[in-house]
């Protein structure tokens, strides 16, 4: 099989492989690069744990092949966190119990900061309907949607915070 | 749950891909959003020899108003169709109906030419468009052809597609002003292929049904428009005593798939249902 | 009067920390100390797992239900570049034997079929090959000569077959793989004396836990090094990992094994004694670590976890004036394939049969069928949400019949408070409740009575709404007498009495505790758990505990999170190591002090002075100095350095079934209880169901953790959401599995959830278990079935629909409708 060279960002940091073209961005991300974060939970498209974030949009790494990913950039969640500590959409999870098993948990953050990045005051229903393609088996969806509630607010204050100091 | 090796190629130019679907030695398919074809793979229900991947073509992704329609080119993606103002503004049905396909994230990649060439008989746009009367713009190495929507869908998971095509716009005519729509669907979750969708675009003129269009998906093994019941509908009154009749008729006519536990009982019984209030939608929704 | 419980005594109390008002960590809502490793994603999942030169493995699945194994001809894949090895059933027999079977007699079953297959998806061949793309490529490649049976697939008909449609002919002369009956009580009398018997037949169809995260296995074998390393996702790995040796021709010291983080389980990773069998066979054979992750394919067709799938014939004795006398009932249990253990799911349900209400007698006949599906395993509520549901539907259908409230009749026949520990007829007890006050709650939560005339103004209007309320228990901490009770007196097979959990703790001289759990954690909380336990116990700090897991070698048996007894089991465990270690501190810490023992205490992380406010050690000082400074303290054992401790904790109140099984002894005691009022909308053209308005309270004792607590009731209410509206697994009359896929088997969504979910609690703590917790984990799916069927069948009352079978999804609800309206029309 002839593998084809990529060349992508992930979490900011350059990745060059030689990867078969069918290896699954999926595969790629957890078993070439390492990064355990984004899990697989059906690899036919419907729980999303398997989503990341790619050039700004959430999509299902079980449904791209690595071979697509040449050139793009991309964030799962080992990027998300800073020195400074948690993303604020995890730690609203964190805070608001929007987990348990965690398995889920790498998919709906990605489907959450899409969200939160269009829209940072979203309304429960469009919370609900952002994360209806990520299968929680564990948490029944409130914590979660409550989680994401209280990180679209943390977020905005923290926006305003920043908007009133000086430059 | 791992695809079958194929060989990878990805043209940045659409000659090229013509030319790749034209070389009948190894079977290929077309990579779009992958939002079916790579499930398929997966569950290797599909083993292509040789993906052509056309994300990297350029210039295929508009939306765009030409003359007198809104032209769709192969790699708009869902979630760029159902957010567009465009769409929303001549098309609000389509708008509406997005919010029933897959979630966001598949709408993220999935492409609406890639859905229809995908042609399952359970999904929503194929209905949509053969009620919006869409054309569609199929190319090869050697030129291009139109086939309607009313044409395109052969049967499941089969269009008129030749091995060798590519469908690359879609071309929906702006309705004339004052026609009203209506979209219903039923299915086990919001977000899943439905098990029954109706659609109907109609006008109402001096108090009488003109133009009425329906097309219904999930009874058949095609999308398919009902052409009878059209032709009862128009110049009718749009009562709900009508519409129910319609709407027996329509369930007597069709031949629904009988699969364990979804008979073709209870689908008939969904277009029985769906289809009165679609109607309604569509005549209610008719400008003053 | 003498009753066939007299010999049932209920023994004394081990309770040491009475529940009690005041309580400084058991009852807050504190941040789960688990989440963020898992939120960075660091969880640390079996798959997420490697070790130097691993392979991964395939399979190659049956395509047929029942078939024998005529030739396999591996040659084609084994000549794949990248292949290790490829392995039929017939190998794996050279290395492993068959997986424990806990049914008496045992059904044989081997990991990779011998002979013949099963059901679609039983394994036949395996391959091990460099990567998981190479394995399935060669997988397809392994060619395979059948010779085609017939397919059992409904119950009835696979307990009537013979010849070549008998699944185990060797084991078996029939499919009914167990037929027992039993009389709790005078069960004849009461229904010779009922002024009415109800009768319903009623259907419950099998689904599945499917955990987002399937079963999966890294296990290396090296004879030099110890033998067999297993990494695995299992619940069970730490409580009987000799049972499993026993498979794998090792002593448990030459086998470790290892839990990993588990990706939810809901009892679907308990028995997944298989694929670790399969797995560690395959890394022996082909000489290299080999890892195997089922798919979601196989998680579905092949995981051993599938859940009920009954059919009952039951009736209720009840007098005119709504007593309810007696309850009996036939079931045929639709087992799948084989019988890991035996009917334990129905040994489980007897231990709430009657519910929450006062029923003299219980009859029972339990027939397990052999079908070729894949055979049963645990799922959330482990068949007590089969009876819940038969109870509730048949007191709505006794309600009906006599033309009483469905609600007052609850009232009428419901156990009171003072009645406990209460004890029912097939023996087991409920130590403790207030049904009457939980009910209150949800009624008033709910709103109850406004909701019952809007609906009554709604159907008015032609729109079909209703209110459903279901009062159920929930059961926890189990005892595994329920495992062999209702097995053949002559076959009881392995009667097991012990459940313990345990745990080791010691504080490191910089003052930290370390804990190290004996069982997993699959979602549960825990770590969180023991901490606040622990905290309130010790007042230590909680940040300053840090929390390791066993493996099966460096830890006494734990049974883990499974039957809702985790937090009640492991706080025993955390008490009873709490007044060790307490001893100690205050032993060595009294004397830095130079003071007595008896005149200090645990303050604030300190042994401190009674009375005193300056005169304390911190526990930092303490164990610096009792591990580094041996000679500050006197000779003799009882300064040995150091703080350390273990501790078992044993189920807090069990008896042994009688011999006769007049009754079943006590053995899941400790009772919630829950009541659950939802208001639903039928589409009566589409069958759709929309859920109004949603109220639960539950009973859970004593409440460690508020917030996770919470999250258990949601999580479990969305299942029985799914299990009553959406979810069942479709075999078709072939045999084949047809909608084995996250499509097609609809989980509820956030979609799919209720808008505006009220939760409630009550507390009756138990007087049994420390501080008088009770678990939680499985209560919302034990609830939600019950309610909302109700509520569906009360929303087209003016249909005359009855609800006898679950799931009714839109197409089954429209097709009850439609044959409704028919009938209407005449
Ligand atoms: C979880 C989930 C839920 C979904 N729910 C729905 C739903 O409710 N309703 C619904 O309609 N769909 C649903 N889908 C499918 C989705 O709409 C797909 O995006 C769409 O069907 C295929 O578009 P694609 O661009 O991804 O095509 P691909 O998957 O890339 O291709 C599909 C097929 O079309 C061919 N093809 C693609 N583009 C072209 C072209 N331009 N010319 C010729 N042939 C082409 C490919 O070769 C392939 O055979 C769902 C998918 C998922 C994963
Ligand atoms: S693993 Fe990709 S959607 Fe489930
Ligand atoms: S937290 Fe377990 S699947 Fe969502």
């Amino acid at each position: 099989m002839n593998k084809k060279a990529i060349s992508l960002t992930v979490n900011g940091r350059v990745r060059e492989a030689l990867v078969p073209p069918r290896m699954l961005l999926s595969d790629f991300i957890r078993h070439e690069l390492e990064l355990p974060g984004t899990h697989v939970g059906c690899e036919h498209g419907v729980c999303g744990s398997c989503n990341v974030v790619v050039d700004g949009k959430a999509v299902r790494s079980c449904l791209m092949f690595a071979v697509q990913a040449n050139g793009t950039e991309i964030t799962t969640v080992e990027g998300y966190d800073t020195a400074e500590g948690l993303h604020p959409i995890q730690q609203a999870f964190w805070e608001e119990h929007g987990l348990q098993c965690g398995f889920c948990t790498p998919g709906m953050l990605a489907a959450a900061k899409e969200l939160l990045a269009a829209n940072p005051d979203p309304g429960d229903d469009e919370i609900r309907e952002a994360i209806s393609g990520n299968l929680c088996r564990c948490t029944g969806y409130e914590f979660i949607i409550n989680a994401i509630r209280s990180a679209a607010k943390a977020m905005r204050e923290a926006e305003i915070q920043k908007t009133l100091q000086p430059a | 749950m791992k695809p079958s090796a194929f060989d990878y190629e990805c043209p940045t130019d659409l000659n090229a891909v013509l030319a790749m679907l034209g070389d009948t030695e190894t079977e290929t398919s077309i990579l779009a959003g992958g939002q079916s074809l790579v499930p398929m793979m997966n569950y290797r229900l599909a083993a292509p020899e040789r993906l052509v991947d056309i994300n990297r073509l350029p210039d295929l992704d508009y939306i765009r108003e030409d003359a007198g329609f809104v032209a769709i080119g192969a790699l708009a993606r869902h979630g760029e169709i159902k957010a567009s103002e465009l769409v929303g503004r001549h098309f609000p049905m389509m708008s509406e109906a997005y919010d029933w396909i897959a979630h966001a994230a598949v709408r993220n990649r999935g492409t609406l030419c890639g859905n229809l060439c995908h042609a399952d008989p359970a999904s929503e746009m194929p209905a949509l468009m053969q009620v919006l009367d869409a054309t569609l713009v199929v190319a090869k190495a050697t030129g291009t052809r139109e086939v309607t929507a009313q044409d395109f869908f052969v049967g499941t998971y089969e269009t008129v597609l030749e091995s060798d095509e590519m469908l690359t716009e879609v071309r929906i005519p702006i309705p004339e002003a004052g026609t009203g729509w209506g979209f219903e669907e039923v299915a086990m979750r919001k977000g899943d292929y439905a098990w029954c969708t109706v659609v109907a675009t109609l006008r109402v003129v001096e108090g009488r049904i003109a133009a009425p269009r329906i097309a219904v998906s999930g009874v058949g093994d095609a999308a398919i428009r009902l052409g009878a019941q059209e032709e009862t509908l128009a110049g009718a009154e749009p009562t709900s005593a009508v519409f129910e009749e319609i709407a027996a008729a329509a369930a007597a006519a069709v031949n629904p798939p009988n699969v364990e536990h979804i008979s073709a009982d209870y689908r008939r019984d969904l277009l029985r249902s769906l289809l009165p209030r679609v109607l309604s939608a569509a005549a209610s929704r008719v400008a003053a | 009067m003498k009753s066939h419980l007299d010999t049932n005594v209920i023994p004394p109390s081990r309770q040491r920390e009475a529940p009690r008002a005041g309580l400084t960590w058991i009852g807050q809502s504190i941040k789960r100390v688990e989440d963020p490793r898992i939120l960075t994603g660091n969880g640390g999942y079996i798959d997420d797992f490697k070790v130097p030169g691993m392979a991964h493995a395939a399979m190659v699945s049956s395509p047929h239900a029942h078939a024998r194994i005529v030739s396999i001809d591996t040659s084609r894949a084994k000549a794949l570049p990248g292949v290790i090895g490829v392995y039929t059933g017939e190998d794996l027999a050279s290395v492993v034997d068959p997986c424990p079977s806990f049914a008496s007699p045992p059904i044989p079953q081997t990991a990779i079929a011998v002979g013949k297959v099963r059901h679609v998806g039983e394994v036949v061949a395996a391959v091990v090959a460099e990567d998981r793309y190479i394995a399935e490529d060669a997988a397809e490649l392994v060619e395979v000569e059948w010779e085609v049976l017939p397919a059992n697939v409904d119950i009835e008909a696979s307990a009537a077959a013979t010849g070549d449609a008998l699944l185990h002919p060797d084991d078996r002369e029939s499919n009914v793989a167990l037929d027992e009956s039993f009389n709790f009580g005078p069960v004849e009398e009461d229904f010779a004396a009922a002024d009415h018997i109800i009768k319903r037949r009623l259907r419950w169809h099998r689904s599945s836990a499917q955990a987002i995260e399937t079963c999966g296995v890294v296990a290396q074998f090296d004879p030099y090094k110890g033998g067999y390393t297993i990494h695995c996702n299992s619940n069970f790995y730490n409580f009987i990992p000799f049972v499993i040796g026993g498979s794998l021709r090792v002593s448990p010291g030459e086998m470790r094994i290892v839990p990993k983080l588990a990706g939810g389980s809901f009892g679907s990773k308990v028995f997944s004694h298989k694929i670790i069998i399969l797995t560690a066979g395959l890394a022996r054979l082909a000489g290299v670590p080999v890892k195997y992750i089922e798919d979601r394919l196989e998680h579905f067709t092949n995981s051993d976890s599938h859940g009920s799938d009954r059919l009952y014939d039951a009736e209720l004795a009840v007098d005119k004036d709504g007593t309810f006398k007696s309850l009996r009932f036939t079931v045929l249990d639709d087992y799948g394939a084989y019988l890991q253990f035996g009917v334990g799911t129905h040994g489980n349900a007897m231990a709430q049969v009657t519910g929450p209400y006062t029923i003299g007698s219980f009859g029972m006949r339990v027939k397990a069928v052999l079908t070729n599906k894949c055979q049963q395993g645990p799922y959330r509520g482990f068949g007590s949400e089969v009876t819940n549901w038969l109870m509730e539907r048949m007191v709505d259908a006794a309600a009906n019949e006599l033309g009483q409230d469905p609600l007052a009749l609850r009232e009428q026949n419901m156990i009171k408070p003072d009645a406990f520990p209460y004890m029912i007829p097939t023996g087991n007890i409920y130590d403790s409740g207030n049904f009457q006050k939980v009910l209150a709650e949800a009624k008033q939560m709910f709103d109850l009575d406004g909701w019952r005339e809007k609906a009554k103004k709604m159907r008015a209007e032609g729109r079909c709404v209703g209110v459903g309320v279901a009062t159920c228990m929930e059961r926890s901490v189990y005892g595994p007498t329920e495992w062999w009770s209702l097995n053949n007196k002559e076959t009881p097979g392995f009667t097991l009495t012990s459940t313990p959990e345990s745990i080791s703790v010691h504080f490191d001289p910089s003052g930290k505790l370390f804990v190290t759990l004996h069982s997993p954690m699959v979602g549960n909380s825990p770590e969180t758990v023991v901490t606040q336990i622990l905290a309130e116990r010790l007042t230590v700090a909680p940040e300053d505990i840090v929390f390791n897991y066993s493996d099966s070698q460096s830890g006494f048996n734990g049974v883990g999170p499974q039957g809702s007894r985790f937090t009640a089991m492991i706080a025993g465990a955390c008490v009873s190591a709490s007044i060790k270690l307490e001893e100690r501190l205050k032993r060595f810490g009294a004397h830095m002090l130079q003071r007595r023992p008896e005149d200090v205490e645990l303050r604030n992380g300190m042994v401190a002075v009674k009375g005193l406010k300056d005169q304390e050690k911190s526990f930092g000082e303490i164990a610096l100095t009792s591990s580094f400074f041996r000679l500050s303290f006197p000779d003799g054992e009882e300064f040995d350095s150091g703080l350390e401790t273990t501790a078992v904790y044993d189920h807090p109140l069990s008896t042994d079934p009688d011999e006769d099984r007049k009754h079943l002894g006590i053995f899941y005691p400790i009772v919630g209880h829950i009541c659950h009022i939802v208001a639903v909308e039928v589409d009566p053209g589409t069958g759709k169901v929309e859920m109004l308005d949603y109220a639960a309270v539950h009973d859970n004792g004593t409440i460690v953790n508020p917030r996770t607590l919470a999250g258990q009731v949601w999580g479990g209410t969305a299942n029985g959401i799914g299990t009553t509206l959406s979810e069942q697994f479709h075999y078709n009359s072939d045999g084949q599995f047809t909608n084995p896929n996250f499509a097609e088997f609809a989980m509820p969504t956030a979609n799919e959830m209720p808008r505006n979910f009220k939760l409630g609690h009550v507390e009756t703590p138990s007087p049994f278990t420390e501080y008088g917790i009770k678990g939680g984990g499985e209560g919302g799916r034990l609830g939600a079935p019950s309610a909302l069927t109700s509520a569906i069948e009360d929303a087209l009352s003016d249909h005359g629909v009855k609800i006898t079978s679950l799931p009714v999804t839109p197409p089954v609800l429209r097709g009850l409708i439609r044959d409704a309206e028919q009938m209407a029309a005449g």
